[in-house]
């Protein structure tokens, strides 16, 4: 680069600099933080033993805190075993569920606004719509007979109504007024979607994933929902039905040594999904496999590897799951694959919230 | 008087080398030591607790030895999943013998300290460090010994035991005591109940959903058909119910049941220079576990196991001792996760035990176990004592010890691994004992190398499968220490113990969670004519509750301290009280899982 173009950019970077400050004073509410954790990000970790906990990484990765929710509301807990957070407006839902509980925070200052701590059955996943939120409930393990849908009015946080899926409730998105429910569980080899509609309360149709419609040890491992099409992510293999007809479109094979394919995400038109240590990357239109990971990262964790995964604002965060037994880490990188941060946080951390 | 003298006996830490040459003649009564553990502990520490000190405890296993020994437990809340750390180890190293029979849970290795209600027994016997080349899997901490006595000797008696303390809590104890020249009987029969819905301390909240009972019946028969030909049976009903207490009220209610059987039929037959016991015991194993209670499902295990063991000993002199065991364990389980197996164990054990004089005596011992199921270590023990004074004693013990692979280790339907090995333990340890005529003292060091201890990890396909992986150095040490002093009409007993454990795993390096480095327990007794007082006293050190040793989640240290007051209104009738917990400490020994402060009880013991 020339002297002068530099000094000319240089020159116009300040203008800016000092146009974009005087702006920042003119109307200088509009990026005031909404409270201590607002400008960041959220770590779930599941805990073991005891209660889970929330860790808040600043934007900029350089500070953490943990515990916030402990911290925050002096004496309480979130309950044992946090699975997953959803969120409606100014309000963050963390679901427990050891402890048959959701509790109901400012996702700005994670003060506590109330509790959901009745009608709940080992709750796993919410979401909302219309006023009302979803959760899907596990039930009795041994079977998928009675997994329901806890139907709660956001006003009174009761459970008004609860729905019989017919079989296993995991995950669940909202899509144009249906909620489709992903028909798995962990260490059950099973698969299938659940179209829910919130309007009548009722399942009005299923889509048979590859993992349960064939003779095979594989579990339909994670859904998400682009543009009209679902896609279903099984061990080896990602699949797209179209949401209209319900019908497979087409299907990616996936055999990697690494092991079994995890942790669908799909960003920027980029599909995403984890291999062991590593993660892969394609094009929403590739018909192929990616053959070389965008990375892959270090882990002691043989269970725990990739326990959370999420692709966000050209960032890659992964969460390793340690042992379970003592705090872990989380990574962050670049969507080049490199590494930008490695930030302890809780007990088993499972998952990322962003709260910008 | 006759309660002082006896209670003096329920301290006693003893030092049971060889009963000959040891210092139990001070006591005036039988203490109730099996002979095979009074003959068999040479370099080893003993510690008696008589069925007297039983009364003065609740009744479960836990609250007996808590108070009394180095053992650290965790209780998953009061009554609730108990099991021991002794000398560093983990909860399947510890073997619970009951009349010399392994009782640990053939699914999981370990016995639940709350499963064993102790009012059925003469005397619990306690022994530090490995054991076995005799009494097998898990006797690698140490051992517990639940006993009963039968004794020849006309006699018929009645014991009643009632008590009534805080949270409603019921635990009522009989038994008779029949016996004639030839043939005897005893048969108890146990109680406890509890709605054990304490409150928290300082919060608004009370322990929820933590209600239990359980009964114990148990029955031992004797008969002699000559002085040198006799026949016991002894047999047990345990049965339980417990509600599991929740940490927050929203959780699912569970609850979990308990049945055990135990029957032992045993036949002696002794010659001058031979003595033959031929054994057939019969165990049975049930549990369910209602993960909520609202519906019927349950998960379950069930084990029927039967042992046959042939014990011929030979006494070449009165000093030279040898002693063989030939036995076969064969056992039929299977539960929810457990597809039905049978498994059949041979082994056989060589044991020596010389005299070489009154000052100094050794015993020398292996074992080789025959199995399909895994591989199994060749075990050996080497023991010795030696008097250098009349006070003075230097023992020393080194032995090789294991625990097996379990059910639930080999069996478990998702994840189980059947080519596992059985865990390994080298065990040294050298002990002091300092002894006056009404004082005794025994400091003891160890070091135990476990190596190949189970595990269970994650595995490949998303199961936890248990691999031989760890390697855990426990060493650490033990002080025992008992004084009583009887002057006119006042009597002192006093009792305490310490114990320093490091329990280390080899590869992180790191202090295994729930060990503390600091135990200490003691009591006082003092007795004025026909009223005694008696105070106890507990000391937990912090533990660590994060594997990776953060200081930050450690539970705190705690104190607990007791105190008891007791009259016998006349020789058959006693009435007493104690408060628990005087000092109203919040404590927790398993993280979140809150106990009771301050409670109380009252009791009365009917002598007919």
């Amino acid at each position: 680069m020339k002297l002068t173009k530099f000094l000319m950019g240089a020159f116009i970077g300040s203008i800016l600099l000092s146009a974009c400050s005087d702006d920042d004073d003119f109307t200088g509410e509009i990026d005031e933080p909404l409270g201590t954790y607002d400008n960041g990000f959220f770590v779930l970790n599941e805990g073991s033993q005891t209660a889970g906990t929330v860790t808040y990484v600043s934007q900029d990765l350089q500070t953490s805190e943990q515990a916030i929710y402990q911290f925050v509301n002096e004496g309480d807990d979130l309950g044992n075993y946090v699975q997953s957070i959803f969120f409606n407006d100014d309000l963050a839902y963390i679901i427990s569920n050891g402890s048959n509980l959701i509790t109901v925070v400012n996702r700005y200052t994670f003060e506590l606004v109330g509790k959901v701590d009745s009608g709940l059955n080992i709750p796993y996943y919410g979401v909302v719509y219309n006023g009302k939120a979803y959760v899907t409930n596990l039930a009795d393990f041994s079977t998928g007979d009675d997994d329901y849908l806890a139907v709660i009015d956001l006003e009174t946080l009761q459970v008004e109504e609860t729905v019989i899926i017919g079989n296993y409730a995991d995950t669940l998105i909202e899509e144009d007024g249906l909620i489709y429910i992903e028909n798995s569980n962990y260490s059950i080899d099973n698969g299938g979607i659940s179209i829910f509609n919130p309007t009548t309360n009722t399942v009005e149709n299923t889509i048979e994933t590859y993992a349960e419609s064939e003779e095979v040890t594989s579990t339909l491992n994670s859904i998400e929902i682009e543009d009209d099409f679902i896609y279903a992510l099984s061990a080896d293999r990602l699949e797209k039905f179209n949401l209209n007809t319900l019908t497979l479109e087409s299907t990616i094979l996936l055999s990697y040594e690494g092991g079994s394919a995890a942790n669908l995400d799909i960003e920027d038109d980029q599909i995403y999904f984890t291999v062991g240590t590593s993660v892969y990357r394609m094009g929403i239109n590739a018909e192929e496999a990616p053959e070389e990971a965008v990375l892959t990262y270090n882990s002691n964790s043989a269970y725990g590897v990739m326990y959370g995964f999420e692709v966000e604002d050209n960032r890659i965060y992964i969460a390793d799951g340690g042992d379970f037994g003592s705090d872990s880490f989380v990574e962050v990188y670049d969507l080049q694959g490199n590494l930008l941060n490695n930030i302890t946080v809780g007990v088993g951390p499972n998952g990322f919230y962003f709260n910008d | 008087m006759k309660h002082f003298i006896r209670y003096i006996l329920f301290f006693g830490v003893l030092n049971s080398a060889f009963s000959q040459t040891d210092s139990i003649t001070v006591l005036e009564e039988v203490l109730v030591i099996p002979t095979k553990l009074k003959e068999f502990s040479t370099g080893q520490t003993l510690t008696s607790l008589q069925d007297s000190l039983l009364l003065q405890n609740k009744p479960s296993l836990i609250s007996a030895l808590n108070f009394n020994t180095p053992i650290y437990f965790k209780e998953n809340g009061l009554g609730m999943v108990a099991s021991p750390s002794f000398r560093g180890t983990n909860a399947s190293q510890t073997a619970v013998l009951w009349n010399g029979i392994n009782i640990n849970s053939r699914f999981n290795g370990q016995t639940d300290f709350n499963t064993i209600n102790t009012g059925s027994y003469d005397a619990i016997n306690i022994r530090g460090g490995g054991g076995s080349v005799i009494y097998g899997t898990g006797a690698i901490g140490g051992t517990v010994h639940l006993s009963n006595n039968i004794e020849f000797e006309k006699q018929f008696k009645n014991r009643i035991y009632l008590s009534y303390g805080s949270f409603n809590t019921y635990d009522a104890r009989y038994q008779l005591t029949a016996a004639e020249k030839n043939w005897s009987t005893k048969i108890s029969f146990s109680r406890n109940q509890s709605d054990n819905d304490f409150e928290y301390i300082d919060t608004d909240r009370k322990n929820l959903n933590g209600d239990f009972y359980n009964n114990s019946l148990n029955a031992v028969f004797g008969y002699q058909f000559h002085k040198n030909n006799t026949l016991k049976f002894y047999s047990e009903v345990f049965e339980s119910e417990r509600h599991f207490s929740l940490i927050r009220p929203s959780e699912n209610r569970t609850k979990y049941e308990d049945v055990s059987l135990k029957n032992l039929l045993e036949w002696e037959v002794s010659g001058e220079k031979i003595t033959s016991i031929a054994r057939v015991a019969y165990l049975k194993e049930e549990y369910k576990y209602f993960p909520n209670i609202e519906t019927e499902s349950f998960t379950f295990g069930e084990a029927n196991t039967v042992i046959g063991k042939y014990d011929f000993s030979y006494q070449f002199s009165k000093k030279i001792k040898l002693n063989a065991i030939l036995s076969h364990e064969y056992t039929d389980g299977e539960g929810s996760s457990i597809p039905q197996n049978e498994r059949n164990i041979s082994s056989g054990a060589l044991l020596l035990k010389h005299l070489v004089n009154e000052k100094w005596a050794y015993e020398i011992a292996a074992r080789k176990e025959l199995t399909n199921d895994y591989e199994s270590p060749s075990l050996f023990s080497f023991g010795t004592g030696y008097s250098f004074t009349d006070f003075y004693k230097l023992k020393l013990n080194v032995s090789k010890n294991f625990r097996i692979p379990t059910y639930n280790d080999l069996y478990w339907a998702t994840g189980g691994n059947p080519d596992l090995a059985a865990e390994e333990a080298m065990q040294y340890e050298l002990g002091n004992e300092i002894q006056f005529s009404n004082f005794k003292m025994t400091l003891t060091g160890y070091y135990n190398d476990i190596q190949q201890m189970i595990n269970w990890v994650p595995g490949n396909n998303g199961y936890w499968t248990p691999r031989n992986i760890d390697e855990v150095a426990t060493y650490g040490a033990e002080f025992l220490l008992n004084y009583k002093k009887q002057f006119g009409r006042h009597l002192l007993a006093v009792n305490g113990t310490y114990a320093y454990t490091v329990s280390e795993n080899k590869i992180t390096e790191k202090q295994l969670i729930y060990v503390p480095y600091h135990k200490a327990t003691g009591s006082i007794y003092y007795a004025f004519q026909d009223l005694f007082i008696e105070t106890q006293a507990l000391y937990n050190g912090e533990v660590f509750t994060r594997s990776d040793n953060n200081p930050r989640y450690n539970l705190d240290a705690y104190w607990l301290w007791n105190a008891g007051l007791g009259y016998h209104i006349s020789k058959n009738f006693t009435l007493g009280g104690k408060v628990r917990n005087l000092l109203n400490s919040d404590y927790q020994n398993v993280e979140d899982r809150r106990m009771p402060g301050t409670n109380y009880t009252i009791y009365l013991t009917l002598n007919f």
